[in-house]
């Protein structure tokens, strides 16, 4: 049934989409009528639907319902096309983002059902269900029997970043050494660049966010040009996680320098076809990154005993 | 030549770890190479910024203790932290003073080898007790005090501990009381002393004055007048020493206005959750951003209000600078950083030297204090009202940071250190 049900708002999204293509197609401008036998007719749907994805535009402003009856389009022709369709996709990811967003910072519980997402974020049902959609995707969210959605672990503890640490260590040097590990040279031109860049900034100056940008691009780069299908798919998917949900300011200046140097020196190897030198290198990194400080200590009394903590 | 190699030894504690930090950047900068010993548990904290480290051998019975020992620790201190100074005496401090002295007589073996391999020109001891081989190693050794100024006894100044006044009617009764309960230690510790060739230490005294150099984090704005002025050949105030940190981009808040506000209660603090958790529920009605450093204990909260950010760490320097009103537990570095950067502070301690510069701040107008376990949430809104509104405070913080910031204690301290050791480096 809820399977039915989301595939239902799937598809009000997608006639919304059609909608705004009839728009820009029929050349219809700020203030034109949206009459549904028309929209109905063109998109061979009944009225019904076409209702509920007119109600989608209008939560995003590209229409308009007046008193006298009916919807009417609020955008102006050269905006329709363009804005209207980035409009629709961007609140959804962007909302997608946000719940992301808030699930990491605790703001938000493990087990979310649509109507309290509706209250929180305000928006139409059909746009929770489809930023829900945008994270399912990621792996981030799965639906649970009935009307509620879970989220899976994300990356947002110290203990979770050290089981992610521990993950990769397991699977990135791999990733390198299995056959077929190709990169693509511009990328990699790019992408040193970027390092080399970040590198040049003033001492205190690098931003850790910018870092987590530059480091996620780095090591899903090494998990595209992966040989085994596998690894490249279960990396990418989790850098997409770290990306999104990793919440690290601790990490001093030094380490994000040293940091983005090992990266350089995967690199050099790897151009050398040194794979199997890269691995290690790759693993050196990770195991550097994973002695972190400790918990907590004071005057006396011993520390906790933790070999990695996040 | 080659280049001077500096020891640091900090407690086991992030204050210290983390000023000696701020002088090592410095030393580095000056052409020393500072190395760092450290306690078990602490390997990795020096290295993130760059410096190189040796661990304290652990021993069997170091090695023992596990997540439940921290945990018994927890559980058995938490109520201890609501009670007052003198009550702590007995409950807190006495104990606090055995496990130090034990700290001293298992890692002293250990010390003295490290101490060998490394040869070190000279050491930097940010503690609060002497480790026999440091005083024992043939080289210079400096004292940083960089708990409050308390900790260097003087008729005119307070009771270190205390939290109360120098002319407090009841400091007799106090210091009475803190000789007795750290009796038992203190003989312990003087009779190691012996046994190491140290001479003993007055009662109550765990760590003398290096005859070398003595370093003083309390900037000149919250200092004691004393009886017995400390020789400026041998004391060298700093005004305060901030360490340099990463870059800190507060994370936008689903609700993104207001002041910044920042609540760090330490390491050990954070171990109080309920209380963090209730004063959280008021911050979700202030309209403020809270920055709020949970250390360890990050999965004990959900719900977090829209105006509140939790974090398991954050470099304190970079977000102290950006904020409005800083919420902290009085140790020394934070309130030190809240006075470098001309933030008003809300103390709130729960043990040792923050009741000390709680009253401090409360005395010198750089902040107020209240006690963790008495406070309403109406009490908490109007104290972060008034102190945010408190134009007065805030201009003479500020003449207070521009003093500070015109003298970097850092490089006062580099200075000093290598003078110290006979050491003229090129600048």
């Amino acid at each position: 049934m809820q399977k039915v049900r989301s595939n239902t708002r799937q598809n009000h999204l997608k006639l919304a989409r059609q909608i705004v293509d009839f728009i820009a197609e029929q050349g219809l401008t700020e203030g034109d009528h949206l009459p549904e036998s028309r929209l109905s007719e063109a998109c061979g749907v009944s009225r019904t639907p076409v209702r509920s994805a007119l109600k989608v535009l209008e939560n995003e402003e590209i229409v308009q319902r007046r008193a006298e009856g009916g919807y009417f389009v609020s955008l102006a022709p050269e905006k329709i096309a363009v804005d209207g369709l980035a409009r629709l996709e961007e609140v959804e990811a962007s909302l997608a983002a946000r719940i992301l967003n808030d699930r990491a910072e605790r703001r938000i519980t493990d087990v979310q059902s649509i109507s309290a997402l509706v209250r929180r974020y305000d928006v139409p049902r059909s746009a929770v269900l489809n930023a829900l959609k945008i994270l399912s995707a990621d792996g981030v969210v799965t639906q649970l029997p009935g009307r509620s959605w879970a989220f899976q672990p994300i990356l947002d503890t110290p203990n979770a970043i050290d089981e992610s640490l521990a993950f990769r260590l397991a699977l990135e040097a791999q990733a390198i050494t299995a056959p077929g590990f190709k990169m693509d040279s511009q990328k990699t031109g790019l992408l040193r660049q970027q390092m080399e860049t970040f590198l040049q900034s003033s001492d205190g100056s690098m931003s850790a966010v910018a870092f987590l940008h530059l480091d996620c691009a780095f090591h899903s780069f090494i998990a595209e040009s992966s040989g085994n299908r596998f690894a490249k798919g279960a990396l990418l998917a989790h850098h997409r996680l770290r990306l999104t949900t990793q919440k690290d300011h601790t990490i001093p200046d030094f380490r994000l320098r040293q940091s983005l140097e090992e990266h350089l020196d995967i690199l050099d190897s790897l151009e050398r076809s040194q794979h199997q030198l890269a691995a290690d290198q790759m693993i050196l990194h990770l195991r550097r990154s994973q002695i972190r400080r400790p918990q907590t200590v004071n005057r006396g009394i011993l520390p906790r005993m933790r070999g990695a903590v996040g | 030549m080659s280049k001077p190699v500096i020891a640091l030894f900090p407690e086991a504690s992030f204050g210290s770890a983390l000023n000696c930090v701020g002088i090592a950047q410095q030393l580095q900068r000056q052409g020393a190479t500072p190395v760092f010993l450290c306690h078990p548990g602490f390997n990795g904290v020096f290295t993130e910024y760059g410096f190189k480290e040796y661990q304290l051998p652990v021993s069997p019975s170091a090695k023992q203790q596990t997540e439940e020992t921290w945990q018994a620790f927890v559980t058995a201190h938490l109520v201890h932290f609501n009670q007052t100074p003198t009550e702590q005496l007995e409950t807190y401090v006495a104990p606090t003073w055995d496990a130090i002295v034990d700290t001293a007589m298992q890692v002293e073996e250990g010390l003295q080898t490290l101490l060998k391999r490394i040869k070190p020109d000279g050491i930097v001891l940010d503690n609060v007790i002497m480790f026999p081989a440091i005083a024992n190693a043939g080289v210079p050794w400096i004292r940083v005090v960089s708990c409050a100024e308390t900790e260097l006894p003087d008729a005119d100044v307070p009771p270190y501990l205390s939290g109360m006044a120098a002319d407090d009617p009841a400091r007799p009764g106090f210091e009475r009381a803190y000789l007795d309960v750290t009796a038992a230690s203190h003989q312990r510790y003087n009779r190691f002393r012996k046994t190491c060739g140290l001479p003993p230490l007055p009662d109550g005294q765990y760590l003398e004055a290096s005859p070398h150099l003595n370093l003083i984090l309390a900037p000149s704005a919250i200092r004691h007048d004393r009886a017995a002025p400390l020789s400026p050949d041998r004391f060298v105030f700093l005004e305060g020493c901030v360490r340099k940190e990463a870059r800190f981009d507060p994370p936008p808040l689903p609700v993104n206005e207001g002041p910044i506000i920042y609540l760090s209660f330490g390491s050990l603090g954070a171990i109080d959750t309920d209380l963090i958790s209730r004063m959280i529920d008021t911050f979700a009605t202030f309209p403020a951003r809270f920055y709020v450093n949970v250390g360890g204990f990050l999965e004990s909260y959900s719900r977090v209000p829209d105006n509140v950010y939790l974090g398991s760490w954050f470099p304190q320097p970079s977000i102290v600078a950006q904020t409005d009103l800083f919420i902290h537990h009085g140790g020394n570095n934070s309130y030190c950083e809240a006075l470098y950067f001309g933030v008003p502070s809300l103390v709130m301690p729960y043990c040792w030297d923050g009741h000390d510069n709680g009253l401090r701040a409360a005395q010198t107008g750089t902040g107020v204090h209240f006690q963790r376990d008495r406070w309403s949430p109406q009490m908490l809104h109007d104290t972060m009202s008034t102190l945010l509104a408190d134009r007065h405070m805030r201009d003479h913080l500020g003449q207070i940071s521009s003093a500070m910031k015109a003298r970097s204690g850092s490089r006062r301290a580099a200075d000093a250190i290598l003078q110290t050791i006979g050491i003229s480096l090129p600048r």
